[in-house]
């Protein structure tokens, strides 16, 4: 009797304490892949982009793969392999979608230089199609992006092969499990423009109290893309950028001895919110004092300026017949012939009342500061077209040529602030201190190129922001920050990196057979060792006594 | 790989010490103390036996089989037959008979040596979603372990408690004690040394413990006849 109550407490115990046990959750997953999440925004309301961030699936390798039930699956494409027309037929029918990861091919770690060959441009050319059909749609599901290496392609070929061979993975037939645990994005609630300026003041004649003329060289450093994550825009516009700082570099040289400092101020600022109208250029132009603003002789823009081509474009909004126009052009003009390069001027008429502001230089237009966009761009782009997402890789910049771009536009300027127009005469000469710096050149165009600049996800105070201040303190005098909102036309949403569990998991049905499979065993052994210790009469008695009892009660 | 998994390796890891309890006749005699009793002088003697790998062995940089440190570990694992040594002669055990009292001794040990050498993997890596054979190969080593513990409580049973014994057999007796008491060696041998996959491993437990139980019952049932 003791022995059975004992029995009994021991196996209550032993109930409550595997309950208790059993709300204690472990995770385990044979691999993790760092994945980027596709960007989410709303556009004047409109939801755009991923809507979803957590992701637990199975995986499978394609649209049609029979059996498969898309809504509950994860659908592994790698990017060379879509065909956009498709994928686009399946979005506009409201395709339902567990979810999509799109494989980028492995990046290779070497910097830019140059050439790239044929099959980068491909991918370029893939993925910058790919990038603005992403953006320009919504997708109710979560949509990743992760570098091909060799574990993840293995992966994908099993899944290839299981649905090849028709058995695709679902929670019946087991397979691989994709699961990203993270909480749904949240807007960001402030999304910060930080503007960068610095100020070279330029020499005073003797006597002369009026304010010196002014010209402004801007840049906008921030990217849009496809994944926040990963647009890191080495081209548009880090290249820009570093054009930027290295003229800072060249011309605080020359400013800093007051025998050469010349009779303009320069101002040098970095801009954010390029991809969006260049709205921080908007905010910064407004908060210009207005003897600044009518001393601003011109400013000159730089976009685009990093490719391999001899032959750069110069935007305007004035008409061309202006003098000044002609003037700056021709100034161009002669310096480009020495370099071998060619500048052609490209006219384009603002319309006020069209919010879309393609190029950085209708900021300053629109404010009645003369102005020009200095590209390799020939055409304007879309609203969020050309904004340095993934396609933009560090190899698309060819330094080389940038550096005789970069001497096109000191000589030039050169030439207007020492007032030597006309001549032949060379400031920048090679083996001098006023060298250009190819390696300051290369050192800021690798930064950028792994700096993802994404400027509602930067916040005040990224690391970038503070480099290019400190840089711009470093040639400039008076480099300060200026912090605006961006403008509620566009609302982001955050969530850009998450870890990628994969499990290989066995189906349901499996664990029947199994569960099958002990219980037959267990029973077995009972019988077995029932049997041999102690007969098979009493074995054969737990059955009968039933009736011999009854019989015993009658 | 999910509760149902768990259940599944728990039960054929842990299901046939209950299986065996109930089906012979220990669970009518009521020799659960008895289990209860080994179960304790097992984890007294794992206490005793971890002290002393601490004192005595060194850690390895590699994982290949090193033959000092792996004979230092079997002397250690001699400490294995001191315990079932006290647990069938010492502890006072109600009045059951010899073959009952090893049973149960063997039992308890088994069971014990089960929990906790094996429940806390299996419930760290089978509950999670990935799944691998390696929980239900602990199961399948769990049964063998039962076997032999059982095979060796009666060899020990056999050597401590019987005071006649044919001679002829005896050395055989010592003979299977040893091995039985060696197999932990034995198989880490072939892990590490022959670098048997886990599968091969727990087979040739599976057919060893099979074998030495025939060779025991053998030995047994051939030293029962003088008795009677």
């Amino acid at each position: 009797m003791r022995g059975w109550w004992r029995q009994q407490v021991m196996g209550q115990a032993v109930v409550v304490m595997v309950v208790m046990v059993m709300s204690m959750v472990v995770a385990d997953a044979a691999a993790v892949v760092d994945v980027y999440r596709m960007i989410q925004y709303d556009l004047r309301g409109a939801p755009m982009g991923s809507r979803r961030a957590a992701l637990n699936h199975h995986a499978t390798s394609g649209f049609d793969v029979a059996g498969a039930d898309l809504s509950r699956a994860v659908v592994i494409l790698p990017v060379l392999e879509v065909n956009i027309s498709s994928l686009n037929e399946f979005v506009q029918n409201k395709g339902l979608l567990g979810g999509l990861l799109l494989l980028l091919p492995q990046r290779s770690h070497e910097s830019g230089g140059g050439e790239g060959d044929d099959s980068d441009e491909n991918v370029g050319k893939v993925l910058v199609e790919l990038e603005q059909w992403l953006v320009h749609n919504t997708f109710q599901y979560p949509v990743y992006f992760a570098y091909e290496d060799d574990y993840v392609k293995s992966v994908l070929q099993e899944v290839s092969a299981n649905d090849a061979a028709g058995r695709p993975a679902t929670a019946t037939t087991g397979g691989y499990k994709l699961v990203v645990s993270v909480s749904e994005a949240k807007k960001i609630a402030t999304p910060t423009l930080t503007n960068i300026q610095g100020w070279l003041p330029g020499l005073r004649a003797e006597g002369d109290n009026s304010m010196l003329p002014t010209i402004a060289i801007v840049a906008s450093y921030d990217t849009f893309g496809a994944a926040p994550a990963l647009a890191t825009g080495s081209d548009s516009n880090g290249s820009g950028v570093a054009m930027l700082l290295e003229l800072a570099r060249l011309f605080s040289r020359l400013y800093a001895n007051p025998n050469t400092r010349g009779p303009y101020n320069l101002l040098f600022g970095l801009t954010s919110g390029g991809p969006y109208n260049y709205n921080g250029t908007q905010n910064w132009l407004r908060n210009f004092d207005q003897r600044l603003r009518e001393s601003m002789e011109y400013a000159l823009c730089l976009n685009s300026v990093g490719s391999s081509s001899d032959h750069m474009w110069l935007h305007v909004s004035k008409p061309p017949e202006n003098a000044f126009i002609k003037q700056i052009l021709s100034e161009f003009e002669n310096v480009a012939e020495g370099l071998d390069l060619t500048v052609e001027l490209k006219h384009k008429k603002i319309n006020i009342s069209n919010s879309r502001v393609a190029w950085e230089h209708e900021q300053f237009s629109r404010q009645r500061i003369t102005a020009a966009t200095l590209s390799q761009l020939e055409e304007a782009s879309e609203l969020l077209q050309q904004t340095g997402g993934i396609a933009d890789s560090r190899r698309a910049v060819n330094e080389t040529v940038m550096m005789r771009k970069i001497k096109l536009v000191a000589e030039s300027l050169a030439r207007r602030i020492y007032g030597q127009q006309g001549t032949q005469v060379e400031v920048f000469a090679a083996g001098t201190n006023l060298a250009l710096s190819p390696a300051y050149v290369r050192s800021w165009l690798d930064l950028l190129g792994r700096t993802p600049r994404v400027a509602p996800f930067l916040g005040k105070n990224a690391p970038i922001i503070t480099a290019l201040h400190k840089e711009l303190a470093q040639y400039t005098k008076d480099a300060s920050l200026q912090h605006e909102t961006l403008d509620s036309t566009f609302v982001f949403y955050d969530n850009t990196k998450a870890q990628l569990n994969v499990y290989q998991v066995a189906s349901v049905t499996f664990d029947f057979i199994v569960a099958l499979a002990v219980g037959s065993y267990l029973i077995i052994l009972f019988v077995v060792l029932f049997i041999t210790t102690k007969g098979v009469d009493d074995f054969l008695g737990v059955f009968r006594k039933a009736p011999s009892r009854k019989f015993k009660s009658s | 790989m999910t509760f149902f998994h768990f259940f599944n390796c728990a039960a054929l890891t842990f299901g046939p010490h209950a299986v065996y309890y109930k089906a012979t006749p220990l669970s009518e005699y009521d020799t659960f103390s008895t289990c209860i009793k080994a179960a304790i002088v097992y984890i007294v003697t794992t206490l005793i036996k971890f002290v002393c790998f601490a004192t005595f062995l060194q850690v390895s940089e590699h994982d290949g089989f090193d033959l000092s440190q792996e004979i230092l570990k079997g002397l250690i694992g001699f400490l294995d037959v001191a315990g079932l040594y006290y647990a069938l002669t010492q502890v006072s055990h109600r009045s059951i008979s010899q073959n009952h009292k090893f049973q149960a001794v063997g039992l308890g040990w088994a069971f014990a040596d089960a929990v906790l050498h094996r429940l806390a993997p299996l419930w760290v890596g089978a509950k999670g979603l990935e799944f691998t054979w390696e929980y239900l190969l602990q199961g399948l080593e769990s049964n063998a372990n039962l076997v032999f513990t059982v095979s060796l409580a009666a060899l020990g049973s056999l050597m401590w408690l019987r005071k006649n014994k044919p001679a002829a057999l005896v050395p055989f007796i010592y003979v299977s004690a040893g091995i039985l008491a060696a197999m932990p060696s034995i198989t880490s041998y072939l892990r590490k040394g022959l670098a048997w996959e886990f599968p091969r491993v727990v087979s040739f437990e599976l057919s060893a413990s099979l074998l030495m139980a025939f060779v025991t019952w053998r030995l047994f049932s051939a030293c029962q006849r003088p008795a009677q």
